[in-house]
């Protein structure tokens, strides 16, 4: 094994990881506001790979556009579910609005394998996001450095609204408490709202950098990604940005060093692998590596 | 209304007599496809009251059924499968294994246990974890299970799976397991044994304060419910006459939880329902989406009904009560009789 | 400026109050007093609209000669808009703010950032505290700090109307004191109080009027005086013989 190998196989930890964090700051936001795990947040992904696609083949958008255009219809696919699903059982115990989240990744899942068929599609990416460029001795994808570098842009801008604006400070008062944050004045469903929108909008994203990376992409193939971005953020500390942020880069590299360091026979037992972890991370950190045990709420 | 205890037993063998008639009716006049219907209606009924031991008495969220029935599925077809049909699928499998050739009955229960043992194994440190995190960590053991499946080539094929496996499964089997789960859940959930799990998941801290083993009520509940499903599995493989790791998955998983959710965390009575009107909804939908050509359209359909019960009835249709179908059903001749 | 008209309010399967009619004039501190589970804190949440009555009118005119409006009928944010602003039983901080950022988010409906930064600056100088422990998390301060705090955090909406629910809870007698104090000064500074408290004297002593809620009903009402002289009341709320 020389060091060239290892480096490599340590920048396509920083990819996959980026990608993951990037589906798992949303499971964390919307876990921290709403106490809901939604299980469609996986789909919001493959909707974002299709509307990659979408935008790149019909209106042959350029690259910042396309950018654009999935954010956009992330964030609208993440507030439409929100108001159509899960605002008219607000207040339902927990396993209610995760199960009816898993009825919304049904429903999404098969409405995509009616309207694109389940056939996986390739598409064509812009040349010179293919362009191999020097890099500390490895020859990495143009797309490669984008994916890393437009996941920490986003990240920084998350945290700095969520830090630093009115309405960053709001959505922390009301993940924290609704009743005091409604004496604030604070409108609890626009805050749900914009967790919705914002993490739906991160994993669109995700599901752009999948498809331009992988050149490939089909109506289920957020279901893994999105179990694992999950996996992540438990990994995490579930309600922490950060802590999400952290679990996905610690679950990418780890998957990625598991198969690229193991001898291939284990490869296979990837998936076992990251559930394995999860809990085992569960049992040793019930909280996660970064959340705060944080009071039960119903 | 719920039915007493005392009650339970006569219009439980009267019900059972009229289900074991209407089985002679059936298995006699339908056709090998209705009757494969009708097997997997009993199927989904024992994955779903057995679900709801777990699921609903205890109120451990599990969405594990799938990994049980693979594991039950897999050990019930390997000791089912003929010692020469075996060297030719299975060249690999190791020598004690090779040699075995069970009868079905002990297969399918040597299966149940198997798939109990995982869940005993699996549950000491899995179900430490509450509310989503267990359901989570019990659909990552959905994923688990079908890593080693596919991988542990040796004894299961791989991704080809087991297949042109015997035509076990009838309809009388389905219905002598429905019986059976049907019977044991009902007698656990009116045992103090079953009062004790659904004080647990009532108040797990009042019930602790009263002497409950809560982490044993946990264990002895999962295990419970993963024998069943395994014992499930067993049929299911010899029904379809083939497993692979894919066989059961978590789309299975979200419906059979749909079915205890829905018919009511706790209920047996609703848990069957569901089952049979969502099984039958399901067939009857199949036909049409195939003449449609839209693949997909039933499961979205379903899954679009759960969500407006979810929405209008968050407690599901029958909460934990046991509404009185037999007595309901009698009513007519117990008026005629009177009158 | 604030008038209930026969509220009831059902809590879970309990009638939590049965016909609540009170009346509060600008410029008045009126104490609300009862036992625990009389339905004080029930009030003042119906009254802030994290509640909703059963059936009655609560009408609010922010000043003299304003219209006034039925609350019953706003969601809790307008409420605040309005010029109510609720400061809730057990302190309730912001954990996870900063002193300045719960300071900051009681003024989260107003849009005007230099008063609003005056504001916070006025509260830091009357409460020094806030100042030098600005940036810690609003859950390290002390109970006492934690209330003058959350009192701060409830002025900075520029409320016309204070509902003020246990503000001495579990604080040392001195610094209820202190709070009382502040209470006096948020008077003199024009802004209505209704006051819900268990320690009964201080609330008769400081209240121009008061209601005695029991059992969600009232049961007696007067000038704090008045009230602080009736035999019934200093049986039941103020340990006399």
């Amino acid at each position: 094994m020389n060091g060239a190998y290892l480096l490599s196989q340590v920048a396509n930890g920083l990819i996959l990881g980026s990608m993951y964090a990037l589906i798992a700051i949303g499971f964390s936001m919307i876990y921290g506001i709403v106490r809901l795990i939604n299980f469609a947040h996986g789909d919001i992904f493959t909707i974002g790979a299709f509307a990659t696609l979408a935008s790149i083949a019909v209106i042959q958008a350029p690259f910042p556009v396309v950018l654009a255009i999935v954010l956009v219809v992330g964030a609208a696919v993440g507030l439409l579910i929100e108001r159509a699903a899960f605002r008219p059982m607000r207040g339902a115990p927990q396993v209610t609005g995760f199960i009816a989240s898993l009825a919304v990744s049904i429903i999404i899942e098969n409405l995509a394998v009616l309207t694109v068929s389940a056939q996986p599609r390739t598409f064509a990416v812009p040349a010179y996001l293919n362009r191999l460029i020097p890099l500390g001795g490895l020859n990495v994808r143009m797309i490669d450095i984008a994916i890393v570098l437009l996941a920490i842009i986003l990240m920084i801008a998350l945290v700095l609204f969520v830090r630093f604006t009115k309405i960053g400070v709001a959505m922390r008062a009301t993940a924290e408490n609704y009743d005091v944050a409604r004496l604030m004045g604070i409108n609890i469903n626009r805050m749900i709202g914009i967790a919705f929108a914002i993490g739906s909008a991160l994993a669109a994203v995700a599901g752009l950098m999948w498809g331009t990376k992988y050149g490939q992409i089909s109506p289920l193939m957020g279901v893994l990604p999105g179990l694992k971005a999950f996996v992540a953020a438990v990994i995490g500390g579930v309600g922490s940005i950060t802590g999400a942020v952290l679990g996905g880069y610690v679950l990418g590299m780890a998957e990625v060093l598991f198969v690229g360091l193991l001898p291939p026979e284990y490869s296979g037992y990837r998936n076992a692998f990251v559930f394995g972890a999860l809990i085992l991370v569960l049992l040793v950190m019930p909280n996660g590596i970064l959340g705060r045990s944080t009071e039960q709420r119903a | 209304m719920s039915a007493p205890r005392n009650t339970f037993l006569p219009r439980f063998a009267i019900a059972a007599l009229v289900g074991a008639a209407l089985v002679a009716l059936a298995d006699a006049n339908l056709n090998p496809y209705l009757l494969s219907i009708i097997q997997f209606i009993g199927l989904n009924i024992i994955l779903a009251v057995s679900l709801n031991v777990t699921n609903g008495f205890i109120g451990l969220f599990s969405l594990g059924h799938p990994a049980f029935m693979t594991v039950g599925g897999y050990v019930a077809a390997i000791l089912v499968i003929p010692p020469e049909r075996k060297a030719a699928l299975l060249p690999d499998l190791p020598a004690f294994l090779a040699a075995q050739e069970w009868s079905f009955l002990p297969a399918l229960i040597a299966g149940g246990s198997v798939a109990a043992l995982v869940a005993l194994i699996v549950g000491f440190p899995v179900l430490r974890l509450r509310g989503h995190y267990l359901a989570v960590a019990t659909l990552g053991l959905i994923f688990i299970v079908q890593s080693f499946a596919v991988n542990l080539r040796g004894v299961t094929r791989g991704a080809l799976g087991l297949s042109g496996l015997p035509e076990l499964t009838n309809l009388w089997w389905v219905y002598l397991f429905c019986l059976v789960t049907i019977y044991v859940c009902w007698q656990l959930k009116h045992s103090s044994l079953g009062r004790t799990m659904l004080a647990i998941r009532e108040n797990e801290l009042a019930a602790s304060c009263l002497g409950v083993k809560v982490a044993r009520m946990r264990i002895l509940s999962f295990v419970l419910g993963a024998f069943l499903a395994g014992i499930a599995g067993g049929l299911w493989v010899h029904l379809v006459t083939l497993i692979s790791p894919s066989s059961f998955s978590f789309i299975l998983a979200f419906e059979i939880v749909v079915m205890v959710v829905l018919g009511g965390t706790g209920s047996i009575t609703g848990a069957v329902l569901v089952a049979v009107v969502l099984s039958v909804l399901t067939q009857l939908l199949r036909p049409v989406e195939e003449a449609a050509n839209l693949f997909g359209a039933s499961q979205m359909i379903v899954a679009f009904v759960v969500l407006v019960v979810l929405i209008t009835r968050p407690k599901g249709l029958f909460g934990t009560a046991e509404p009185d179908l037999v007595g309901w059903l009698l009513r007519p001749f117990r008026k005629s009789k009177a009158a | 400026m604030l008038r209930l008209e026969d509220v009831h309010v059902r809590r879970g399967g309990t009638h939590a109050l049965r016909g609540v009619s009170l009346e509060i004039e600008e410029g008045e501190i009126v104490a609300l007093i009862g036992a625990n589970g009389a339905g004080k804190t029930t009030t003042l949440a119906t009254i802030s609209g994290l509640l909703r009555p059963q059936s009655g009118r609560i009408l609010f005119a922010p000043g003299r000669g304003e219209p006034e409006r039925d609350l019953t009928k706003m969601r809790a944010e307008d409420i605040v808009a309005a010029g109510i602003s609720h400061c809730p039983e057990g302190r309730q901080v912001f954990a996870n703010l900063s002193v300045t950022e719960n300071l900051r988010i009681g003024a989260y409906l107003r849009n005007d950032k230099a008063a609003i930064e005056k504001d916070v600056a006025d509260i830091q100088a009357q409460f020094p505290i806030l100042r030098s422990r600005a940036q810690l998390p609003g859950d390290r301060l002390s109970g006492g700090e934690q209330m003058m705090l959350v009192i701060g955090r409830a002025l900075m909406s520029k409320p016309r109307l204070l509902l003020l629910d246990e503000p001495s809870l579990g604080l040392a007698p001195q610094l209820v004191e202190q709070i009382f104090d502040i209470l006096a000064e948020i008077r003199r500074q024009g802004v209505t109080v209704l006051l819900v408290e268990q320690n009964a004297s201080m609330a008769l002593e400081l209240g121009d009027r008061a209601y005695v809620l029991e059992a969600g009903s009232l049961v007696l009402h007067g000038s704090g005086r008045e009230l602080a002289g009736n035999p019934d009341i200093q049986r039941a709320y103020l340990g006399g013989a």
